[in-house]
């Protein structure tokens, strides 16, 4: 059986137009990659 | 394949950077699972599984920021599910990564060259972000007004169409909540949320067919409608004819009750309603003969009264204008004045004087005029008789008796005293053989003139034209 106010709350907002240029900006874009890259730099200078 | 330390480009058979020595197996095995991923993406977008494929993407990018192609499909499969900011945050991105030879170039392009369209599906978004707040406050009903308008304005709105379902179903309005639901599982197949809500609107037939294999449940639930099957019985007579048919009788006498009897009804006041009219107008034209004798009457009177009035006008004796009555005398007066300006033998007074005896001294009423006019007659009317009588004598005496009588009748106006005039217009009638006029003459110088020597004359002549 549904609650519908839980449901209710479960939905957010939309996104209008004018703040897509604040969503790219704060865009969190690390990847695994970069991660990798992190961990190997780290262990390169751990055995320097 | 480039290096992700030092960016430089190698083969992709390479296990180690030749420019870094940076080790390259994790990187490519890292690639190979974000290219797999997009793989299962594209399969499930094919398949319009949109929540699949942005899992699968999301995850494929996680792995490798840089897969353009991963980045620009899940804009796509945003954009279709109705988010237009992820998507056009998504292609913009991958913009960044690839600036050239990118697909999102064409995207953005086209999202962004109908401003139209843009411009409603901005509407869109802020339309459902009031109603998601009206829902939050317990305004169903304002905000399934707002919801409607907003899968108006973005048809593929997927949030909008399952909280607008959410709300139908908390409203009871299941069918339509349904149709809503279905509208989204078109567009994306396996969304968890629109299934889930599908599978509550489905629950009650779930629970019967529950009900079916537990007889005793049937008697108290509503299932309990449902006819169990009974075992054949022969067919009751078909009464269904039978009531049809006094169906139909009472449908017509419905009918005769209100259609044709009130028609017939009103035929007929419509009938007495003419008489009443005729009846009306035989009155009416009575009034109106009544009126014209009336009138008839008046105008007769009224041209009895006009004949009256007439005849009183034409009786009336206008009075004259009196200043006419002195205009003989100041022409006589002039004209006297003139004469009297010449010398004393060539004047003539004889114009004068009849200028004098046409003035009507009864119609004179200024008393100088009266006296003006006596004292041009004294002393114009002695002179110009002597001059008439010696003409007429002259005439008399050359035989001219007619054109003499007409000399002395003037001097005998002039001069009534004058026995003389009278003596010789007594001769000149004789003459001319007018006997009685010559005895009225003749009469007058013995009557008027007694003491007169012309007296034994006159007597004499009287008895001759008497005799």
């Amino acid at each position: 059986m549904i609650n519908f106010d839980e449901e209710i709350e479960k939905f957010q907002p939309s996104l209008e137009i004018e703040q897509a240029e604040d969503v790219i900006n704060n865009n969190d874009l690390t990847d695994v990659t970069d991660i990798l890259k992190e961990l190997l730099k780290g262990n390169k200078e751990n055995k320097q | 394949m480039i290096c992700p330390n030092c960016g430089s480009n190698m083969p992709d058979k390479r296990k180690r950077c030749e420019r870094c020595g940076t080790d390259l197996t994790l990187y490519k095995k890292v690639q190979r699972a974000s290219n797999l991923y997009y793989n299962d993406g594209l399969a499930r977008a094919k398949v319009r599984d949109l929540s699949g494929a942005v899992i699968a993407l999301r995850k494929s990018l996680d792995l490798n920021k840089l897969n353009t192609s991963a980045r620009n499909l899940l804009g796509l499969v945003y954009y279709e599910m109705g988010e237009t900011v992820a998507a056009l945050s998504e292609w913009v991105i991958s913009k960044h990564f690839q600036p050239q030879n990118n697909d999102a170039d064409e995207y953005i392009n086209k999202v962004q060259s109908n401003l139209t369209r843009l411009d409603a599906l901005n509407q869109a978004i802020k339309r459902y972000n009031t109603a998601l707040g009206l829902a939050k406050q317990s305004s169903a009903d304002l905000a399934m007004i707002q919801l409607k308008k907003v899968v108006t304005l973005n048809t593929n709105f997927i949030r909008a169409y399952q909280l607008l379902a959410l709300l139908l179903m908390k409203t009871g309005d299941n069918a339509r909540a349904k149709k809503y639901l279905q509208k989204v599982s078109k567009i994306d197949v396996t969304n968890t949320t629109t299934l889930r809500y599908l599978q509550e609107l489905e629950a009650p037939a779930a629970n019967a067919k529950d009900l079916d294999s537990n007889p005793e449940a049937e008697q108290s639930g509503p299932i309990g409608a449902i006819m169990p099957i009974s075992s054949y019985k022969e067919d009751k007579p078909n009464i269904m004819a039978f009531v049809n048919l006094v169906i139909g009788v009472v449908i017509g006498l419905a009918v005769m009750a209100f259609l044709v009897i009130p028609t017939i009804k009103n035929n007929k006041s419509s009938d007495n309603s003419t008489d009443y009219q005729n009846s009306g107008y035989i009155a009416q034209l009575q009034d109106k003969d009544n009126t014209i004798t009336t009138l008839q009457n008046e105008k007769a009177d009224l041209q009895k009264q006009l004949t009256d009035l007439q005849t009183q006008i034409d009786n009336t004796a206008v009075p004259e204008d009196k200043t006419q009555v002195y205009v003989p005398l100041f022409d006589a007066t002039e004209q006297y004045f003139t004469e009297l300006s010449k010398s004393a033998g060539t004047r003539d007074f004889t114009a004068v004087a009849d200028l004098l005896a046409g003035v009507d001294d009864t119609q004179l009423e200024i008393e100088s005029a009266v006296t003006l006019l006596n004292r041009l007659r004294t002393e114009i009317y002695p002179d110009v008789a002597k001059a008439h009588y010696t003409k007429g004598h002259n005439l008399y005496s050359s035989a001219k008796y007619q054109e003499g009588l007409v000399e002395l009748q003037k001097a005998m106006t002039f001069d009534p005293a004058d026995v003389d005039a009278v003596y010789f217009a007594a001769r000149s009638y004789q003459r001319i053989g007018d006997n009685v006029n010559a005895a009225l003459y003749y009469n007058k110088v013995i009557t008027d003139f007694p003491d007169s020597s012309r007296v034994l004359d006159a007597t004499n002549f009287l008895a001759e034209v008497q005799g």
